[in-house]
């Protein structure tokens, strides 16, 4: 090689060099890079703090929740004592009270929150980013934590809204799902749900050609809505969080598919005053699909069980292309307090999350767990229980789609888009059969896109 | 002769419409107590009578143990909460109704008996609080007793309802009525305002003062959402909040258990109700309120 030609060689050398790094997948976030070394730098030891949080189940889930932080207090070596509370009926009731204590001065430490109320936590600079201390070497989820929980749940509480900082840590989760009555399906003569949307409707239609029979429960909410977009490859918001994109052709498809179907009396509309009226009437006998939480699998199978007494199972919504799910559940937020309290609040949380706690929780509420070796634990326990085992192999199969779960909306403000999707649309198309689908889409995304740039953070 | 016909029509028209209004009033109470006496199956299957002679269904009278059973249980007491929460509504509604009244009463007294220097203004002010919804005030008010640090006590539940400006108006109509010549006879033998108002102005107000009071025993009674919000452990709650954990979660309600715990709540309201019944009409009719 000749002397001249030596500086272009390392050049070219320097150049494929850069190159091939920029190539590289990105290295997972180390606790340095993520903040995780200031909370590896903090000791608990002798704090002995108390952790007070708040969630929204019934009594006898209140009880599990506090046998099982029983034992993470006698287990911790920190002194740690957690405390559960129910801090309301409904999701609403806690953002309400968790609203007033953030201006008391005395919010919980942890508190449930679906990732829309944590946004607006975090507009009020109340709740915490949790991703030093997923990141932490010392306090945070190892490399085999994180390839068993499902990623998709993972992934639901990073918030675009606020640079994809993580703002629950989930503990349990939901699919929306589709039930179906198997034994009427055979009798209209389809062997397997539909798995393509005109399917869906056609068999729909048929079954409602019976007198006080409906094909499909039209639940009257957003969630409903959200789930059929999903199915149809379409979002409720784009990915980077900036508008709201429901008026797409996923969405288009969708809610001219409810304006048909309503016009051809081929649904049944069900009201929010109804409460679980959709799975009364689908254990009556009277309805062939519902759309509905997988977390209501088990009063399904008590409903079916003491009215219908058919045969009944689950199924994906259907699909337009890759599978693709609603995924519900609220997670547990870390509200803003001291760095040791904060910690010790994490703690708790990862303590829940471990395979024994979140099978236990499944187990008893009928979520599905956040880790995927809870599996068999949890598919042995409900078929253990009486009022469980009949719907055992349906929720078995969720554990195949919970990674295809998508969030509708994690921004601030949802809720108020929430309510625009039913009245300004479901309710119109219901109404109105000659209504145009793609003006009313078009107008309500207008109106969320505002309500969206209301509640950005400033 | 001709009239007879004519009024008995008119009378029979009356009966008619009265018969039908006490029935749409009495039919949610009819839906309650039948729903708690039916299994889940019954009302899955919307049967109205499930029982004999249409059907074969025994009374479901385990409902209301279950019910009972299934809202939890004191480990410290070691009762079913049903108790404790009852325990607590009966505490929290009594001092809550004893507190109106003693309120109520001494300020519509003064405002309605004593020579005050714009009283009337300040009773207007004081209506003009009734024209802002409740739901407006309740996040306000829930900061307020996180700030007191009276999170999770008694005094949360109590001291905000202590005030009834219904309460007020109601039986400031009330003592308007009482002549001002009692008043100047009492003082004539050596009485003042305060043995005024205990010995001639509530004795013969009896029908107003329990109006208010069973009103405010119903409104504290039912109370749900604020005893939500502002405790935080079964120990502090109320029978009303307790029946939220047939509701509570995502899946479905068991009716059946829900009729049985709420018709076991509403029995204090309709046995105060029907001990007071002839004194709320009157209250309500002298005081010109139409309820």
């Amino acid at each position: 090689m000749q002397l001249r030609t030596l500086p272009r060689v390392l050049v070219l050398l320097l150049v494929l060099a850069l190159a091939l790094t920029a190539c590289q997948p990105t290295a997972p976030k180390g606790p340095d890079a993520e903040g995780g070394s200031e909370i590896d730098a903090i000791d608990l030891t002798g704090k002995n703090i108390e952790v007070v949080l708040w969630h929204n189940r019934s009594q006898s889930d209140q009880d599990l929740l506090q046998e099982m932080l029983d034992e993470f207090n006698a287990s911790n070596p920190y002194g740690i004592t957690a405390r559960a509370e129910i801090g309301g009926a409904s999701y609403n009731d806690v953002y309400n009270k968790i609203n007033a204590a953030i201006q008391g001065g005395t919010p919980p430490n942890i508190a449930v929150a679906y990732q829309n109320q944590a946004a607006l936590y975090r507009s009020q600079d109340a709740v915490i980013d949790l991703t030093p201390y997923i990141n932490s070497t010392k306090y945070g989820l190892s490399a085999e934590d994180r390839a068993d929980y499902f990623q998709a749940f993972l992934d639901s509480d990073a918030n675009p809204q606020f640079q994809g900082e993580v703002l629950g840590f989930p503990t349990q989760r939901s699919l929306e799902v589709m039930y179906y009555n198997q034994d009427w399906l055979t009798e209209l003569g389809y062997d397997a749900p539909p798995t393509t949307w005109e399917e869906f409707e056609e068999i729909a239609c048929k079954a409602a050609q019976e007198d006080d029979k409906a094909g499909w429960a039209l639940l009257h909410e957003a969630s409903n809505f959200a789930s059929q977009v999903f199915a149809r490859g379409g979002r409720i918001l784009s990915e980077d969080g900036t508008r709201y994109v429901f008026n797409e052709q996923a969405g288009q498809d969708a809610l001219a598919m409810i304006q048909r179907m309503a016009a051809n009396k081929c649904l049944v509309e069900i009201p929010v005053s109804e409460r679980y009226g959709e799975q009364n009437r689908f254990a009556n006998g009277d309805i062939l699909f519902v759309f509905a939480s997988s977390s209501g699998m088990n009063y399904y199978a008590d409903a079916v069980a003491k009215a219908g007494g058919f045969k009944w199972a689950v199924a994906p919504l259907p699909q337009s292309g890759e599978l693709h799910m609603n995924l519900y559940g609220a997670s547990m937020s870390v509200f803003k307090t001291t760095p040791e309290q904060q910690l010790a609040s994490w703690l708790v949380i990862k303590f829940l999350g471990e395979k024994e706690q979140t099978t236990r929780w499944a187990a008893k509420t009928g979520y599905l767990p956040v880790r995927a070796s809870a599996k068999d634990d949890v598919i042995a326990a409900l078929k253990a229980n009486e009022k469980w085992a009949s719907a055992a192999d349906s929720y078995a199969m969720l554990f195949d789609w919970a990674n295809a779960g998508m969030v509708e909306s994690p921004v601030a403000g949802y809720d108020g888009v929430r309510a625009l999707i039913d009245t300004d649309l479901i309710s119109k198309v219901i109404n109105d059969p000659n209504a145009d689908v793609k003006a009313l889409l078009d107008a309500a995304v207008v109106k969320a896109d505002e309500i969206l740039k209301e509640n950005a953070p400033q | 002769m001709i009239k007879t016909p004519r009024i008995r029509l008119g009378r029979l028209l009356i009966y008619l419409v009265l018969i039908i209004g006490a029935l749409i009033s009495v039919l949610p109470f009819v839906y309650m107590i039948t729903s708690a006496l039916k299994s889940y199956g019954a009302i899955l299957t919307n049967q109205f009578w499930p029982w004999w002679p249409f059907g074969d269904e025994p009374l479901q009278w385990q409902n209301y143990a279950q019910a009972i059973n299934d809202i939890g249980f004191d480990h410290t007491w070691g009762i079913p909460l049903f108790y404790r929460y009852l325990l607590n509504s009966l505490i929290v509604t009594g001092l809550t109704v004893a507190g109106t009244l003693l309120i109520s009463i001494m300020a519509a007294y003064a405002l309605a008996l004593m020579d005050l220097p714009g009283k009337n203004a300040i009773f207007m002010l004081f209506l003009a609080t009734l024209m802002i919804p409740g739901d407006l005030t309740l996040v306000p008010k829930v900061v307020m007793v996180f700030r007191l640090g009276w999170y999770n006590t008694y005094a949360a539940l109590v001291v905000p309802w202590l005030v009834s400006v219904f309460g007020v108006f109601l039986l400031r109509q009330f003592f308007m009525q009482v002549p001002k010549d009692l008043y100047d006879a009492a003082q004539i033998d050596g009485a003042g305002h305060i043995r005024f108002m205990f010995s001639i102005v509530v004795p013969i107000s009896r029908p107003a003062i329990i109006t208010v009071a069973l009103l405010n025993f119903i409104w504290s009674w039912d109370n749900f959402r604020w005893p939500l919000l502002v405790t935080r452990d079964a120990n502090m709650r109320v029978l009303a909040v307790g029946m939220q954990q047939f509701m509570a979660g995502e899946g479905g309600t068991q009716v059946h258990l829900m009729m049985a715990f709420a018709s076991m709540v509403v029995v204090p309201v309709l046995i105060f109700y029907f001990i007071t019944q002839r004194y709320f009409t009157e209250g309500i009719a002298r005081t010109g309120i139409k309820g």
